[in-house]
């Protein structure tokens, strides 16, 4: 069974001003891991998500103060007023709170006007395109001139410290992305679907307002039901089914041939995961960069994190074309295929 | 079969002409975990461009299983 691939719209008249990522400047290292797991077992794990190192929020930190910090430093470098902001969008799956919504206390936090339109967002892997996507169409519609993004998570915190598969795989980052209005006449393409059928699979349990611990779920026995559960084999076999007609797709419908694409960002998810996926994909390995090395999996941060981390100079000298592609809980995706650049801020801080 | 099978040796690291569809996947030194099994999905997938079901794949126990599983999938 193919899974249906998604919604398929254009948006015109709105760009990337500039992007900045802050990560926690706490460095968990694999031989962190090896006391807990053993090396051998912390070995195997890391074969295959090919994490070597990432950040993780002290205990007080959270998403908010990450996307603060880039917020922050974001404004000063475009030289825009926080007045001027119209939009906050805050797109994470660790909020500070189940109410009220982080991107009002960001909204004050960043001295933007109340007339601001502020709202969160919740997903996770897919989120950075979902939200590039809304981002750029309040502005082609006139809703809002200049629009912040404020996307980031910090899974560091739902994870469950004695489950390897998870505990070794994440890591922190807040970013925040500027839109503004661009040329009329160029257009980004964007594919957005959802699959709650694999709801289950990528989890935390309990803490919202239903208890999935109780369901009898045989694969929650001995998991702690406050932490991020997550099926590896099941979300393998999704990505691998959904992610390689997701890219090729992507660039039917922009009309942009696969090759004339500088760059593939793909949602940092497993270093094994992506090889196969850029292999399927025929990319060549340098217009396929990757973080998850030093950062591990950022969840919705990841994509942005690879503008600021590995491509932050091509972005900030010249225009480049871009494929964006976000998968995972919900399931839910997302793809654009956009032109960014040159950008005025393209930088990663520490908190 | 020759790229499956090597693909195989390296994933449980033994020499590729230990590998026969009686081979177990569940050893004295292996064990037929969630890591095998998503290397396992990734090869199938590179050698036969077939995506097998995670469970149905942790339900095999030898070598021959899989390759059933394979025939059964590529004919779907």
């Amino acid at each position: 069974m193919s899974l249906p691939i998604g919604r398929e719209t254009a948006v015109s008249g709105a760009r990337i001003a500039g992007v900045v990522s802050c990560v926690p400047s706490r460095q968990l290292t694999n031989a962190h891991f090896g006391e807990m797991f053993g090396q051998d077992k912390v070995d195997d794990v890391i074969k295959m998500i090919g994490v070597q190192t990432r950040r993780w929020t002290d205990a007080t930190t959270t998403t908010r103060d990450l996307c603060r910090n880039a917020g922050l430093h974001l404004l000063a470098g475009l030289g825009w007023e926080a007045d001027s902001v119209d939009a906050l969008i805050f797109v994470s799956q660790t909020p500070d709170f189940r109410l009220p919504a982080t991107a009002c206390a960001l909204q004050a936090d960043l001295g933007i006007s109340p007339n601001c339109i502020a709202f969160d967002i919740n997903l996770g892997c897919s989120g950075y395109p979902y939200a590039l996507w809304l981002g750029m169409t309040m502005v082609q519609t006139g809703a809002a001139r200049r629009v912040l993004l404020a996307v980031g998570d910090t899974i560091s915190k739902i994870v469950d410290p004695s489950d390897r598969a998870t505990a070794l795989l994440f890591g922190d980052a807040g970013t925040v992305t500027a839109i503004e209005a661009g040329e009329a006449d160029e257009r980004a393409h964007f594919i957005l679907g959802s699959d709650g059928r694999g709801a289950t699979n990528l989890i935390v349990p309990k803490g919202g307002f239903k208890d999935y611990s109780l369901s009898n779920d045989p694969r929650l026995a001995d998991k702690d039901a406050a932490c991020l559960y997550m099926d590896g084999g099941q979300i393998f076999n999704f990505t691998l089914r959904s992610v390689p007609p997701l890219v090729a797709r992507t660039a039917e419908y922009a009309g942009t041939p696969i090759e004339e694409h500088d760059y593939f960002l793909f949602h940092q998810a497993n270093l094994f995961m992506l090889k196969h996926l850029a292999k399927k994909a025929k990319l060549a390995p340098e217009k396929t960069p990757f973080n998850i090395d030093q950062y591990g999996n950022t969840s919705c941060a990841s994509i942005p994190l690879l503008m600021t981390t590995s491509i932050a100079e091509q972005l900030k000298t010249r225009r480049c074309k871009l494929g964006l592609i976000g998968f995972g809980v919900g399931y839910s995706w997302a793809s654009a295929s956009l032109s960014v650049g040159p950008l005025a801020v393209a930088e990663t801080i520490e908190q | 079969m020759t790229k499956f099978y090597e693909g195989m040796a390296e994933i449980f690291e033994v020499e590729p002409a230990d590998i026969t569809p009686q081979f177990e996947l569940s050893n004295a030194s292996a064990d037929w975990d969630s890591l095998a099994i998503v290397s396992t999905i990734a090869l199938v997938d590179d050698c036969f461009n077939v995506t097998l079901d995670g469970e149905a794949l942790a339900a095999c126990t030898t070598i021959g299983d899989i390759e059933a599983l394979v025939a059964k999938a590529g004919k779907e």
